[in-house]
């Protein structure tokens, strides 16, 4: 990565963690936004407790989703499991077409309110990406590669272990990162059925009409993303690189 | 020493290797030679168990491989492939040490090990042990992929067109690396290959495969001189004969008493080489000299002729 970009990274995480932990500092920035002496900066709760939620409940459901789909894919990979790759796309596949609103519509009255339904919906819109990098990196494995580690009397384990998977890790890595990005801004919409998160501020903005408090929810989300997003790029490139691709290959 | 008894491979209603048998003995060079499509990548993959043999059965020193696990059975004998398949995410070091990581050598005994092959293989451990495959040279990757499948000391290496992949002047010298690397160790060798020239220039013996029959299993020598089939004195080449059948000969086997004039040549040179210096020197006779360097006699374009003959 270059020098300027770096900065501009380093510049973009200052500025957000400045703005969770000390948002009255901007206040400033975002007064000409607000009518009628409404408050500039949200007010209703801590920026950083938010959004520590809002990481803790993307953490967790991506957690979740890449054990199952990582599971899955390496499953549906092995010769007992071959038979069960069409029908485990389309359930995935189902898991991403369903809307995350229809999701916790339909889980609120299953679940309650709160973080579990916002989960469910995570976990589920989570899958696909992961699911199908695991696909592609498993299969994209050389087939001669495969046969000389079979050769040379590797078992079926240990060729999973010691080629398989770390051949395909970066393909893997790029689905899990797909997903994050999708997380982060989805977990928004959770707050809709109270569940902690950065929706919270978005919800309260609309509820009250304050275009600042929308404005404040949405850059602290898309800067989280932004970071993310690079951090997990950079991990993906040190390990596609230590195995001889172009970067951009797995991008 | 490999046994090879009544082998067959059926897949459904197709036959790839049809009852074939053969015994390659031990610290040998076996080539298998054919066209594409014949069996003989199958026929080696099934003295490894790659491929279950439908019939028949496997000796290697007189134990029935389907009386080993396959696992184990593969730590044993050494498999190098066209391409090598190197891992891309281990280095040289960790590539070579693969087998003996697998059998759970000790960390010191494995890095010895490394370094020994290394050095067999003229690559400098202290350049190449860190490399990565993509970092290597397609030679480079064929040297690694040979001393990967030695590793663990195998008594049997089993090769598939490994040399398929070089270019022509790579290609020769990794042809007679081999050979001078399988003579130090004594392996015994099974090579798959479509490539004539290359039979000639590995094969101890040569079995040649069509069509997943087994039509001849002889001497370079005795292929040449007394092909058993159509098919074999075609894939041989008839042009090309009489000078293969004299790069399999030694100048020694054709010397004359008798002085004459001009530079040496060895008597380890071979025939085919010797008439190329004659024609080239416009000259009947040379003197031939032993290892030592004293004339021990000569050769002459008359006597070479005559070895080149297809009834001597």
């Amino acid at each position: 990565m270059s020098a300027p970009s770096l900065l501009w990274r380093g510049a973009a995480l200052v500025l957000l963690l400045l703005f969770i932990t000390a948002p009255q500092l901007f206040a400033f920035a975002f007064e000409p936004l607000t009518v009628n002496g409404a408050p500039a900066i949200y007010n209703q709760g801590s920026l950083l407790s938010l959004t520590l939620s809002h990481l803790r409940i993307v953490f967790l459901a991506t957690l979740a989703s890449t054990i199952l789909a990582l599971g899955l894919g390496i499953f549906v990979t092995r010769p007992s499991g071959r038979e069960f790759l069409p029908l485990s796309r389309s359930l995935v596949n189902i898991g991403q077409t369903f809307p995350p609103v229809a999701v916790l519509a339909i889980a609120v009255p299953l679940v309650g309110f709160g973080e579990k339904p916002t989960f469910i919906a995570l976990f589920l819109y989570g899958l696909l990406p992961i699911f199908e990098n695991t696909l592609t990196g498993l299969m994209e494995v050389s087939p001669q590669t495969l046969d000389a580690a079979k050769g040379m009397g590797m078992n079926p384990r240990q060729r999973l272990f010691q080629v398989e998977l770390p051949l395909a890790l970066p393909v893997i890595l790029a689905g899990i990162r797909l997903s994050v990005i999708i997380s982060l801004g989805t977990a928004t919409i959770g707050s809709t059925v109270a569940a902690k998160g950065l929706g919270e501020v978005i919800i309260a903005g609309l509820q009250s009409n304050n275009v600042a408090f929308v404005l404040q929810g949405g850059l602290v989300v898309a800067l989280l993303a932004v970071l993310i997003h690079d951090g997990l790029g950079m991990a993906e490139r040190r390990v596609s690189a230590k195995l001889g691709r172009a970067a951009d290959e797995v991008s | 020493m490999i046994e090879i008894e009544h082998l067959s491979k059926r897949y459904a209603e197709t036959i790839v290797v049809d009852d074939v048998s053969l015994r390659m003995d031990e610290g040998t060079i076996t080539v298998v030679v054919g066209t594409s499509g014949a069996g003989k990548s199958t026929l080696l993959r099934m003295i490894n168990r790659l491929v279950e043999p439908s019939e028949g059965r496997v000796l290697i020193d007189g134990q029935d491989t389907m009386a080993i696990p396959e696992d184990q059975l593969r730590h044993r004998i050494g498999y190098v492939i066209q391409g090598y398949g190197l891992f891309p995410h281990r280095n040289v070091a960790e590539n070579i040490a693969t087998v003996p990581r697998l059998l759970g050598w000790d960390k010191r005994q494995i890095a010895a090990r490394v370094d020994e092959l290394l050095d067999l293989f003229q690559l400098d451990p202290a350049e190449f042990a860190n490399k990565f495959p993509h970092e290597l040279s397609g030679g480079q990757q064929q040297r690694v992929g040979v001393a990967r499948a030695l590793a663990a000391k195998p008594a049997v290496l089993l090769m598939d067109e490994p040399f398929g992949a070089l270019d022509p002047v790579i290609r020769s010298k990794a042809q007679d690396d081999l050979v001078a690397i399988q003579r130090r160790l004594g392996t015994t060798v099974v090579l798959v290959t479509h490539d004539m020239n290359e039979a000639f220039q590995l094969g101890d013996r040569i079995a040649v495969m069509d069509q997943a029959r087994l039509l001849q299993y002889a001497t370079p020598a005795e292929l040449l001189t007394r092909p058993a089939e159509a098919f074999v004195e075609q894939l041989v080449g008839t042009a090309e004969r009489p000078f293969r059948l004299l790069s399999l000969l030694k100048v020694r086997e054709a010397i004359e008493p008798g002085p004459a004039e001009g530079e040496p040549v060895s008597v380890t040179d071979t025939l085919r080489d010797a008439l190329s210096r004659l024609i080239w020197t416009g000259r009947e006779a040379l003197p031939v000299a032993d290892a030592s360097g004293a004339l021990v006699g000569r050769v002459s374009v008359k006597g070479i002729v005559a070895h080149g003959r297809s009834a001597p």
